[in-house]
């Protein structure tokens, strides 16, 4: 038995200077959602400012993807969000995700297992479901249709399949932005 | 269905039966039961699109021009071994009648003028693997002479392309499996 892992959260410091809300665009400052009397806006989103348009539309997306209501649980999608970011070497966002997956589940077992490297240890639908994310998200891609045949067998639908294959792909683009532009530190 | 009257109870919505990209590169028609299924998710459908045209065709491109763009979702298609997205891609690339330069980027040459071929060397190291990047590679971008809303709207791009590929080649494998 392995004591269980809780991950501390960590802080994301950009590689380029972000947006100053003082010299903000009005379009910028529409994008970040601030008033002129605002005074904190976290260094991620001012970094991504710098391109007010891709910023707006990714982040409608990404919250329709990662918390729009029904289909599939919200732990699944923290999982395949943190199998890609792992895959990705995303450090920041794979301790949210699995912040979020252990607050989600009330347990750290998933976590866990994944930081020793165990995933022998997950059950059947959290193992098809790593697996999945995990080869999705090499790239090139090395998913097949047998991943597809192991997620039906533990139980999900297509409505739930495509759900899985977005939070996925969301974190493609999301550990791309964060771990590109930025690095995460210990607090 | 509770899915259905969930859609409806949001109101205002209309799901559209009009073919989009994603369906295109999936080769779905609207007969397809996953056509439908994509359906249950207006805004995964619409977002998709939205964003699309923010890395694309975005009303203000930081000075880096649609057809560089397109080059690039070429040679990422390309990267990620995704031939229908590829193909896809060229058909707009070459529908703006791109310069050879550009068309070589798009095809994966690495002896390109600069700042080309630093351009050329961030979107591979990015598409291919991002668990390598660190700090110099974004300073070698500002090195080129890209400003910081250029460095961003890059990552966009880059970060938009590899996710696109992924939501097609995971709809592929449903429809087949």
């Amino acid at each position: 038995m392995i004591s269980s892992v809780r991950l501390k959260p960590l802080t994301w410091h950009p590689h380029i200077a972000p947006v100053e809300l003082s010299e903000a665009t009005p379009e910028q400052l529409e994008a970040m959602k601030v008033t002129p009397s605002a005074k904190k806006v976290s260094e991620y989103v001012r970094t991504l400012a710098h391109d007010p348009e891709s910023y707006v539309a990714r982040t409608v997306l990404f919250n329709a993807i990662m918390y729009v209501d029904g289909g599939l649980d919200k732990p699944a999608r923290e999982l395949g969000a943190l199998g890609a970011s792992i895959v990705n070497g995303c450090k920041y966002c794979a301790v949210v995700h699995a912040r979020r997956h252990a607050e989600l589940t009330k347990s750290d077992d998933v976590v866990t297992a994944l930081y020793f490297e165990r995933p022998e240890e997950l059950g059947p639908r959290d193992a098809a479901i790593y697996n999945f994310a995990r080869r999705l998200s090499a790239a090139p891609s090395e998913a097949t249709q047998e991943d597809i045949a192991a997620l039906r067998s533990v139980g999900m639908d297509d409505a739930e399949i495509i759900d899985l294959i977005h939070a996925i792909s969301i974190f493609g683009w999301a550990n791309r932005l964060m771990h590109v532009l930025g690095h995460a530190e210990s607090k | 269905m509770d899915r259905f009257n969930s859609i409806a109870a949001q109101g205002n919505r209309v799901v559209t039966d009009v073919l989009d990209d994603m369906d295109r590169l999936v080769g779905l028609t609207p007969e397809d039961a996953l056509f439908k299924a994509r359906r249950f998710r207006p805004e995964f459908v619409d977002g998709t699109e939205i964003c699309r045209a923010s890395v694309l065709h975005p009303a203000n491109d930081q000075g880096l021009g649609a057809d560089l763009r397109l080059a690039l979702g070429l040679r990422m298609a390309q990267l990620n071994a995704h031939k229908t997205l590829a193909a896809d891609y060229r058909a707009q690339l070459l529908a703006l009648e791109p310069t050879p330069q550009i068309i070589a980027l798009a095809d994966g040459a690495t002896d390109l003028e600069e700042p080309l071929a630093t351009i050329a060397r961030h979107v591979d190291l990015i598409t291919l693997e991002p668990i390598k990047a660190t700090a110099g590679d974004i300073a070698r971008l500002a090195a080129a002479g890209f400003s910081n809303p250029q460095i961003v709207a890059l990552s966009e791009l880059i970060a938009f392309v590899n996710f696109q590929v992924r939501v097609a080649t995971g709809l592929s494998l449903m429809r087949s499996a």
